[in-house]
């Protein structure tokens, strides 16, 4: 605006600047107390008034990956010496390490949950972008008839409320045996994002010049060759955002992964709000998984900041 | 990017390879998150010593443990082996075909005689008196109650109460001193309350706790052979039960409207309550010191006895069941034959799990083991439980429905919900044609 | 649908002659994605539509018997799955409006020379990007009554947010305003950031005051914009369930996504469950059709 600022507009302007952090600091406290809570002792999880200031401390992660019981009895002294320091965290705090028959440590269900979603948002998200960017190229290239009315169907497929989908895909599956397995919900998640990812990548390939592709075209390239050699490099940062975009969304799926897998494939979000524990629920155990499973999207969402815009209003806005 | 992109594929491919091996010495067992389950894992690992057989306990919360398994059951998935189901599932599982008939297993190893009554009738027989068994009883529970001792001997706490109550301050005998004893500590100013109960109606939560009042009261559900149910479960003794646990509620901490087994040991772990109902499963968090910082001072009593003197409680507890779909059947019924044996039994108690054992159960080594294994035992010979035919879920959800409202918000009266959740169940029954 | 494609082709294409027609690639690129969708999205609802006509239950070996519209006509005749949708609505209310208010009027804050304005949207961002399921978990220890930092940090002693039947869908409502009202931002930043400097400094010209300017400049240029967010958050707040589901269990939270869900995996009424999933899915494709119209509205400007 202009240079001359009239004093009450400065004043006004200090009132914004100190409402905006006001905002952030209530927007960001829950992520914050996650954050916290993740690496507090135990007994100090819950009290009041909160604790903030404190010692932190990694036995929550060491008790995510690890099976635990109840102790009945505190272990014997030799056996507390011997043990490591990890487990030494666990006798700590009242518990002890579940071992098999062969003295093996047992793992929680989270490794294996978090590396569940990982297959299952990855393997989605390279065959929805992939399959995405294919078919943006069909429509923003060549005329479609009924172009309008097929891309309104292929984003009312997404609009779907999951549990209604979920309902005939589980008698679906249980005749041809995918419930409960990665592929299974890879499909789901795959016919999920596509649609997100044709609108998406359509609006990109629409921003990069024909006249590219002609040149190429008359230089002897094939259009298969042009699409690859031409459109593809110039597309990256746009299929990288709509990855990103469709990963997260598979990341953090919830109703399909609660009802349509159980112990294989069951990824991490329908599994943390079980780690509530036995008889007491271990908030600090409950605030490590969280961590671990927020950290890779809030890192995105940094890298992404530019392209959120565009992502969420399916690419109808762009700044 | 062709280079990322084919390290990206190898690197799901082998996650895919890791991710899906299966071995054939394997079993799995499903069962619900709780402290028994992993004392049942330290038992599976003895058998894994003996036998190199790798059994594994997997859990899922309570509140969607039925709906993971009929889930999986629905889906006809062979994901596991075995499931330690709760005692209602029964009538649907077995009508359904999920799992496979136990009766010669049960005949052959004289079950009938090894475990205790109860828990054949209610875990193992479906349909009732049928003599066709479906699982080996597992996990004996049943509610009980905690309660500060520190509280209740503090001597101008007892002097108190005589005072206002004209008698002793000592755990109830009866419904009735309970509401004295839970109106007595009921102090919000001092953040101190009187009673924590059962109140979650996503599962069973709140169902068990009512049965409590209900059965002590001298009242039933209903007739579970002719399936008639009014007058039954509308009945004036279980209009006076459902009151009784309206009027207990003003007395539990703020809050306390979705509380299950969780909430109710919190309630003595966090100084919020002086009486707390809970499955004896629970109760090991409770002695324990690193859990309950009021491990010395928490004492233990049996579901006090309703108006008539008659005494009740609610069953909880599991039978152990094969699941039809299941490949490994055969090791399966090998564990099970294992698992019964009366070494097995006596090592399951000491490991902490509440075997069905007969034998174990009347042994002073079992009854004085823990400062409340003498009150499961007397529990154990009176309890009694839900509708356990294929439409119980249907029926659980109907009681919810009905009688949440009331204890949790006094909206109607216990007759009124009563009544409505009496037409409810004979409509069920009648859809289902169960009472012809 | 696929024939209507491949007639339709500019034949004449430079490119034709070599290589694979153009015909043929865009087929090739176009027909995969409209199958594979056909097959795993459209197939299915073909299949339950069936179903919802019959009596089957997942849970039992009875095969289905055919019962007409009687599915249809119980749910609309039962007073429970009326309270689901009111509830459903009342929610709907809430939290859309809570997220404009909230979102937009950040926007208006935001809209103006602030230092590190990138970094403070980014931040204010974070919420929606995250797993509703997981952290939906973790305002449940927020918001308790004893030890929740919420009660602590407003003064409001044990206030009951998630057991008191009348404050559950509120405190439902605002976590999934903390959750979305940054993308209502979003939104109308870019809306804000769109109206011409000139008309303000026009406005400023001839005296108007800062309620003329908003009402007649600003708000008019941002609202097809806004209204993509409004629709937007509508059909999703619609098909809530992830958070109303962790959080509470309270009859007065039961959204229709959640009682859907029970009848059909809990009960196990699997032909009237589908009966629900066809009244539910009706409605939502009409919102979307709302939301598309918008969509395209906004692209042309």
């Amino acid at each position: 605006m202009a240079a001359v600022q009239t004093r009450s507009e400065r004043a006004l302007n200090r009132i914004a600047i100190a409402a905006v952090l006001v905002i952030t600091l209530i927007f960001l406290a829950p992520i914050y107390w996650i954050t916290a809570t993740a690496f507090k002792p135990r007994n100090l999880a819950t009290t009041i008034p909160p604790t903030v200031l404190f010692e932190p401390e990694i036995s929550p992660f060491v008790k995510l990956f690890t099976k635990r019981s109840q102790l009945r009895e505190a272990p014997a002294p030799e056996e507390y010496a011997a043990a490591p320091w990890w487990e030494r965290m666990v006798f700590d705090g009242g518990e002890k390490i579940v071992r098999s028959g062969r003295g093996e440590v047992q793992p929680s269900g989270y490794p294996n949950r978090f590396m569940n979603s990982l297959i299952v948002a990855i393997t989605s998200t390279v065959l929805a972008v992939g399959m995405g960017t294919f078919t943006a190229y069909g429509f923003s290239r060549f005329r479609v008839k009924g172009e309008a009315d097929l891309l309104f169907f292929i984003l009312s497929t997404r609009m779907l409320p999951p549990v209604v989908v979920a309902i005939p895909m589980f008698l679906m599956y249980r005749v041809v045996g995918l419930n409960d397995t990665h592929w299974g919900l890879i499909i789901l998640y795959t016919a999920f994002n596509l649609s997100f990812s044709v609108w998406l990548m359509k609006g990109f390939i629409d921003e990069i010049p024909k006249e590219y592709e002609e040149a190429a075209l008359v230089d002897g390239y094939t259009r298969m060759q042009a699409f690859f050699k031409i459109v593809i490099p110039e597309a990256a940062t746009g299929i990288a955002a709509t990855a990103v975009f469709c990963f997260i969304t598979a990341w953090n799926e919830y109703a399909f992964a609660l009802i349509m897998t159980n112990r294989r494939a069951q990824t991490a979000p329908p599994f943390i709000p079980s780690q509530v524990g036995s008889g007491l629920p271990d908030w600090t155990v409950i605030a490590a998984g969280t961590f671990l499973f927020l950290l890779p999207v809030a890192i995105f969402t940094f890298l992404l900041r530019n392209h959120l815009l565009r992502g969420m209003s399916f690419g109808a806005i762009r700044k | 990017m062709r280079k990322t992109m084919t390290g990206l594929l190898a690197g799901i491919g082998l996650m895919w390879a890791c991710g899906s091996s299966a071995q054939a010495q394997e079993l799995t067992i499903f069962w619900a998150e709780w402290d028994p389950a992993n004392y049942l894992q330290e038992l599976a690992n003895e058998y894994e010593a003996q036998t190199g057989v790798k059994v594994t306990v997997e859990t899922t919360p309570w509140a969607d443990f039925q709906t993971k398994a009929f889930t999986e059951f629905n889906a006809k998935g062979s994901a596991y082996d075995m499931v330690v189901g709760d005692s209602q599932w029964i009538g649907a599982a077995s009508e359904a075909g999920h799992y496979v008939d136990l009766t010669d297993f049960f005949n052959k190893h004289k079950l009938n005689e090894v475990m205790a009554p109860a828990t054949v009738k209610y875990y193992a027989e479906y349909p009732s008196n049928s003599k066709k068994y479906w699982s080996i009883p597992a996990e004996g529970d049943a509610v009980g109650w905690s309660y500060r001792k520190d509280w209740f001997e503090d001597p101008k706490e007892m002097e108190a109460f005589k005072a206002k109550y004209g008698y002793d301050l000592a755990p109830p005998k009866t419904w009735a001193e309970m509401r004295d004893i839970a109106e007595f500590f009921h102090r919000p100013g001092e953040k101190r309350y009187g009673i924590a109960i059962y109140t979650d109606n996503s599962y069973d939560g709140l169902v068990m706790g009512v049965e409590n009042a209900m059965f002590s009261y001298g009242g039933e559900l209903g007739d579970y052979q002719s399936y008639k149910v009014d007058g039954i479960i509308n009945s004036e003794k279980n209009v006076k039960a459902l009151e009784m646990y309206r009027e207990l509620y003003g007395f539990t901490p703020p809050g306390w409207a979705k509380t299950f087994f969780v909430e109710n040991n919190q309630a003595i772990t966090e100084n919020l309550a002086a009486m707390s109902m809970n499955y004896f499963a629970f109760f090991p968090a409770l002695v324990n010191e690193a859990s309950n910082p009021n491990a010395k001072v928490t004492g233990f009593f049996a579901n006090p006895a309703g108006p008539g003197g008659e005494q009740f409680a609610a069953l909880g507890g599991q039978g152990i069941s094969v699941i039809s779909y299941s490949d490994n059947q055969e090791e399966a019924m090998k564990f099970l034959e294992w698992f019964i044996k009366d070494e097995t039994q006596k090592r399951w108690a000491e490991l902490g799990g509440y075997t069905a054992s007969a034998k174990v159960l009347e042994s002073p080594e079992f009854q004085n083991a823990t400062p409340y294994n003498k009150a499961f035992y007397e529990t154990m010979f009176k309890v009694k439980d839900f509708w356990a035919t294929p439409e119980y879920a249907e029926l659980l959800i109907q009681m919810n429905q009905r009688i949440y409202p009331f204890v949790t918000a006094g909206q109607g009266t216990a007759k009124e919900a009563l009544d409505s959740l009496a037409a409810d169940w004979k409509a069920t029954f009648d859809k289902y044609g169960r009472n012809k | 649908m696929a024939t209507a494609v491949m007639t339709s082709l500019d034949t004449k294409s430079r490119s034709a002659s070599r290589g694979m027609s153009d015909i043929r690639i865009r087929n090739l690129f176009i027909i995969p994605t409209i199958l594979f969708l056909i097959v795993f999205n459209i197939f299915p609802l073909i299949y339950s539509l069936g179903y919802s006509f019959t009596d089957f239950r997942a849970s039992s070996n009875a095969p289905a018997n055919f019962v007409g519209l009687q599915n249809y006509r119980a749910l609309l005749n039962d007073p429970f799955i009326w309270l689901n949708f009111a509830i459903t609505a009342k929610y709907v209310i809430i939290s859309v409006t809570g997220q404009v208010i909230v979102g937009f009027g950040t926007a208006m804050l935001l809209n103006r020379d602030i230092p590190l304005k990138g970094l403070l949207t980014t931040l204010l961002l974070l919420p929606m990007m995250l797993s509703m399921a997981v952290v939906g978990l973790f305002w449940k220890l927020l918001y308790d009554p004893s030890f929740g930092i919420i009660n602590y940090t407003f003064g409001l002693g044990s206030f009951e947010w998630l057991s008191n039947p009348d404050m559950a869908l509120y405190a439902v409502a605002i976590t999934d305003i903390w959750m979305w009202s940054p993308f209502v931002m979003l939104l109308s930043l870019a809306g804000l950031s769109a109206v011409p400097k000139h008309l303000y400094e026009a406005a400023a010209i001839d005296r108007a005051g800062p309620f003329y300017t908003f009402f007649r400049i600003t708000l008019p240029l941002v609202a097809p914009i806004l209204m993509i967010a409004i629709i937007f958050r509508t059909m999703e707040a619609f098909k809530t369930f992830d958070l109303a589901y962790i959080l509470t269990s309270q009859p007065t939270t039961e959204v229709i996504s959640i009682r859907l869900y029970k009848m059909a995996f809990q009960e196990w009424q699997t032909g009237r469950s589908c009966a629900l999933a066809y009244i539910v899915l009706i409605m939502v494709l009409a919102i979307t059709n709302i939301y598309v119209k918008y969509l395209n509205k906004v692209k042309e400007r």
